[in-house]
């Protein structure tokens, strides 16, 4: 038992040092490289045809057309690709790791739950990003392959978590990455889990609090700094001075808002207090766009879109009351809706109700997936944050959009200028411009359009590439799959240096899964909390290291008879998986 | 199909042209029975409203320019009814995290897009008192509202110029929260009584210290100001007469109790709610001038509940309590004209009595009796027309005017009318439409965890 316990953890071990050590000390041959050939899309709307582009120690030394390949520079093959410049986050996670969630229904170890810590009650405004970020996070690697070169990142936590940073998708360690620091007061509506401020109207009121404070204190400082004589000294408060320069409007706040009533509610405080505001995640924006307007926030949108409607009706997620997240989600296509229904006997009217509501259902559906482009057709500039959609996630939601009414143009904009100004980069990103830094997406087909492949996304002047997948025999936008999560799987888990190969085998059904993985070496271990949401496959497993125990979490998409997705281990980071399916 | 174009391009210029805030209307309602609440029944009398304003209650006046016709003849005409204990319209109820939470509004939170505001309408109701809940001794400050359904702006609920109401609560819900669920004080009735003292101290010591500073900065130029403070700075307006208590009551002793905590502090305007114990102190209610805001005839929810009457309602009145009737609910709200009604079978009050309970006794007690609860001119357009005199129990509200603006018709009423949809889930609103909008909604946890 020990033994094969030893044995499994091997390869986890094994990749200790090779992390540590850093997966390539060398120096690169060189930094310089040409593209030629391609379709640059400099900024939307202006266009090189069969041009070139010259990188040269991170940034972009030419771009034009019949430039000359340095004699140092590597060439990227660039015929018949397009060369974009890099896509920024307005505001996202990326590169924090994300905390450990609470239990449900556990509550914080405080004594007063009015009168909580400061780091209990989510009011942490002195915290800057640049102290969490993890250059090797997941997230790095999965927004940068979607063409993602910057991004501005916040921490998470309650209504004030911090100090957000600009930061680049790349580099050794999280210092590299930043670009910029101390760039935005992150606020949110987020309430402390049962401790002061639990709702929305507490958090209103504490902000207003906070900040009438901060101005109060302020303004005894700098009277104590010129006269001191016969003044009580101003007491030091890290959390006030966080907002001084945001009194100063030199920072602006970013509120991250759920929906219009939240747009409203930000907007009310920014107008109270007087400070730059910025709004996050904004859905239905359309509802409040006079408001926008006139107000002159900035505004990113969000990415997240609530599923698909499916052609043949049965993407939604059924007979659920109000039961986001609670209780057994119902699986697309597994025609259990329509039974329960067929089970009831309808009468007419009713099914005419019912029809009617889903009508309501698809309307709703449509007004935010064409959000951003009544934004555009509006004349209202937007970006994009991204905190609450999965990297998986982004393209396919970007193509609802584009299907609603965006303009792949009016698409590139928000995910390149209209975010590069609004941070006050557009100096050094947002186009493909000498004397810019050398952010760079390269793809075989126009980004926009349905099948187009990511080839290189180039940050700070380093190439990543990207190889093209073989096309699937059962892709997974064929809407008629059906998700089979049973059966024998052989996988493969790709630990930098140590890849380890196994076979994971699903028994049962929806609701009552179990698994083992088996590795190679012939041990087997079974696997916990297996469960299948669509098309998204998640279990557990656990091993001992020593006198720890090491927790597996692993998440994977199945399309048809692949898999592929993550594994968690602990806290040592999250490694792809990917695999097929095992002919029966 | 050119045609189609124009018309849609017209409609588009006009939807475009319309101001953001679709506020104030006109209306000319004919030939009705008028209620007036203040003046008498007027048979056969129009109501004019004129950009949100009543400006005409009479025979044969003459039609303002763009105003809506509505031909009432038959009808029963009604100032909009008045629910002063209304949780609707609000995404968040309870603050339930400390005993005193004055700092904290519901005006912060309220949720237009409730179809529950809807409802209300749908029951002739036309503004309501949107309050905090009874979780805390001390809740948050509360919101008089409009129910100008339709918009998305919360702001645009609010009725403007209303004056701060704060609620407060008494006996098992502050203690059952913080004494048992938090294990910290209130356990007791006792302690509740000091809470409040304990609040109003610190609230006059706030006001001195910053008297003190007023007074010394202009020959101490290095004075600091005392720290901000919202708490106490919305303590110190209720001392100051700035804010209109509104407490959550059933006992007697503690109805007392809490007047005497008043008098000590110089607190006058004092409104009690539930208060079903009303009826023992009900003199002494009279002699402080504070106000009651009652059930018709709902009791034995808990236990300290028990001890009460149907009678509650006219033994009050006829004790001179300025007293309404409130819903305290997304269901009964609908059904206020009914609940009115009850006070003839129980108390044999007039029809006048009565309705004044739903109408202009509310609006006193929220402290805009000069702008709504009763058909005078000047008054906000606000009108409920009904198919029978409203305390029939065949009466039917046919149609609720808001600011001179129809805000529900009986004639146009959609089986769906919510402004907001989940595209991902089927919405169960029939079957838990009265879930929430409740006292103590947002602190199961605290009440059940022991």
């Amino acid at each position: 038992m020990r033994k094969h316990s030893v044995r499994w953890l091997l390869p986890f071990l094994l990749l200790f040092p090779v992390l540590s050590w850093g997966q390539d000390d060398r120096p690169p041959v060189t930094r310089a490289y040409f593209i030629n050939n391609a379709y640059v899309v400099q900024e939307p709307g202006k266009v090189i045809d069969l041009g070139a582009v010259i990188i040269r120690n991170g940034l972009i030394e030419a771009v034009g057309k019949d430039l000359k390949a340095p004699l140092d520079a590597k060439t990227l093959e660039g015929d018949s690709l397009y060369v974009y410049a890099g896509f920024i986050e307005g505001l996202s996670h990326t590169g924090v790791p994300k905390p450990k969630q609470p239990e449900r229904g556990s509550r914080p170890q405080v004594k007063d739950p009015g009168n909580p810590p400061n780091d209990v009650a989510g009011i942490q405004p002195e915290r800057s990003v640049t102290e969490m970020l993890k250059a090797d996070d997941k997230s790095v690697a999965d927004m940068r392959k979607l063409g993602f070169t910057a991004a501005h990142v916040v921490p998470y936590g309650g209504m004030l978590p911090g100090q957000g940073a600009i930061v680049l998708l790349d580099g050794d360690n999280g210092k590299e990455m930043v670009l910029r620091t101390n760039t935005s007061l992150y606020s949110t509506f987020q309430g402390g889990r049962r401790v002061y401020p639990a709702t929305t109207m507490a958090i209103m009121s504490k902000y207003r609090e906070l900040y009438r404070q901060a101005e109060q204190v302020k303004g005894n400082m700098s009277k104590y700094s010129t006269n001191a004589r016969g003044m009580n000294r101003p007491e030091y408060d890290e959390v006030l001075e966080a907002f001084f320069p945001v009194i100063d409007k030199k920072m602006p706040v970013f509120f991250e808002v759920d929906d219009i009533k939240e747009v409203h509610r930000a907007m009310g405080l920014a107008k109270e207090l007087g400070f730059n505001l910025a709004l996050a995640e904004v859905s239905r924006g359309q509802l409040v766009m006079e408001k926008l307007k006139s107000t002159g926030a900035s505004v990113l949108l969000t990415m997240d879109l609530p599923k698909a409607k499916k052609e043949d009706g049965k993407g939604e997620r059924g007979q659920g009351r109000r039961g986001k997240g609670k209780g057994e989600k119902a699986k697309p296509n597994s025609g259990k809706a329509e039974k329960k229904e067929g089970d009831k006997k309808m009468s007419p009217e009713k099914k005419k109700m019912m029809a009617k509501a889903a009508a309501r259902r698809d309307a709703s559906r449509k007004e935010l997936e064409e959000q951003a482009a009544m934004f555009a057709k509006n004349g209202i500039p937007f970006g994009f944050s991204t905190l609450n959609v999965k990297p998986t996630e982004v393209r396919a939601h970007l193509g609802r959009m584009i299907k609603a009414g965006l303009t792949a143009d009016q698409a590139l904009a928000a995910l390149t200028t209209a975010p590069a100004k609004m941070l006050g980069i557009d100096q050094m990103a947002g186009t493909v411009e000498e004397g810019k830094i050398a952010n760079l997406v390269v793809t075989d087909k126009p980004y926009f359009e349905e099948g187009a492949n990511v080839r290189y996304v180039i940050v700070d002047g380093k190439p990543h590439e990207y190889e093209v997948k073989k096309k699937k025999k059962k892709g997974p936008s064929d809407p008629s799959a059906v998700v089979k999560a049973a059966g024998e799987w052989a996988v493969t888990i790709k630990v930098p240096g140590q890849t380890t190969e196994g076979t994971l085998t699903i028994t049962g059904e929806a609701g009552s899964y179990e698994g083992t993985f088996t590795s190679d070496d012939g041990e087997s271990r079974s696997l916990s909390d297996v469960a299948l949401d669509g098309n998204n496959l998640t279990f557990g497993s656990k091993f001992e290291a020593g006198p720890q125990t090491i927790s597996l979490d692993f998440d994977l998409t199945i399309a048809g008879d692949d898999i592929e997705g993550s594994v968690k281990v602990g806290n040592f980071g999250s490694f792809e998986v990917e695999g097929s399916r095992t002919p029966e | 199909m050119k045609k189609y174009n124009i018309l849609f391009l017209l409609l588009f210029i006009v939807a475009a042209s319309l101001p953001a805030q679709t506020e104030k209307g006109s209306i000319h309602i004919k030939n009705a029975t008028v209620i007036t609440i203040t003046d008498g029944i007027m048979e056969n009398a129009d109501v004019v409203v004129t950009d949100g304003k009543i400006t005409g209650i009479g025979k044969s006046l003459s039609t303002p320019k763009g105003a809506k016709v509505v031909d009432a003849t038959g009808k029963f005409v009604m100032p909009g009814i008045i629910d002063a204990h209304s949780h609707i319209a609000l995404d968040a109820v309870n603050e339930g995290t400390n005993i005193v939470t004055a700092e904290v509004e519901t005006g912060d939170v309220i949720d237009p897009l409730d179809v529950g505001i809807y409802r209300a309408l749908a029951g002739g109701v036309t503004a309501t008192h949107a309050m905090h809940g009874s979780a805390n001794a001390i809740g948050g400050q509360c919101e008089t509202i409009k129910l100008r359904y339709g918009t998305y702006d919360p702001d645009e609920l609010k009725m403007e110029g209303a004056p701060r109401t704060i609620k407060f609560a008494l006996g098992e819900n502050p203690m059952r929260v913080h004494g048992e669920g938090n294990r910290l004080h209130a356990r007791t009735r006792m302690g509740i009584e000091q809470v409040f003292r304990r609040a109003f101290s610190e609230a006059r010591d706030y006001m001195a210290a910053q008297d003190d500073y007023a007074k010394t900065k202009a020959s101490n130029p290095q004075a600091v100001e005392p720290m901000y403070d919202r708490r106490m700075e919305a303590l110190a307006d209720i001392l100051r007469g700035d804010i209109i208590i509104h407490c959550h009551s059933y006992r007697a002793d503690e109805i007392l109790m809490l007047m005497n905590v008043c008098k000590d502090f110089g607190v006058k305007r004092l409104v009690y709610q539930h208060v079903n114990e009303g009826f023992k102190v009900a003199p002494e209610l009279a002699e402080f001038g504070a106000m009651a805001s009652v059930f018709a005839d709902w009791w034995a929810y808990k236990f300290e509940v028990y001890y009460s009457t149907a009678y509650n309602a006219a033994i009050l009145t006829r004790n001179g309590v300025v007293t309404s009737i409130n819903s305290d609910s997304g269901d009964y709200i609908r059904h206020l004209y009914h609940q009115a009604g009850k006070t003839q079978r129980y108390g044999q009050l007039t029809d006048n009595e009565a309705l004044r309970l739903i109408t202009l006794n509310p609006a006193i007690q929220l402290g805009i009796e000069d702008r709504v609860g009763s058909l005078e001119k000047g008054k906000d357009g606000d009108i409920a027309i009904f198919n029978a005199h409203p305390l029939s129990v065949y009466a039917i509200p046919q149609m609720t005017i808001v600011d001179g603006i129809v805000r529900f018709d009986i004639n146009e009423d959609n089986n769906d009318m919510r402004l907001s949809v989940d595209p991902e889930n089927e919405d169960a609103m029939m079957l838990d439409y009265d879930h929430d909008h409740r006292c103590m909604e947002g602190t199961a946890e605290q009440l059940f965890k022991h």
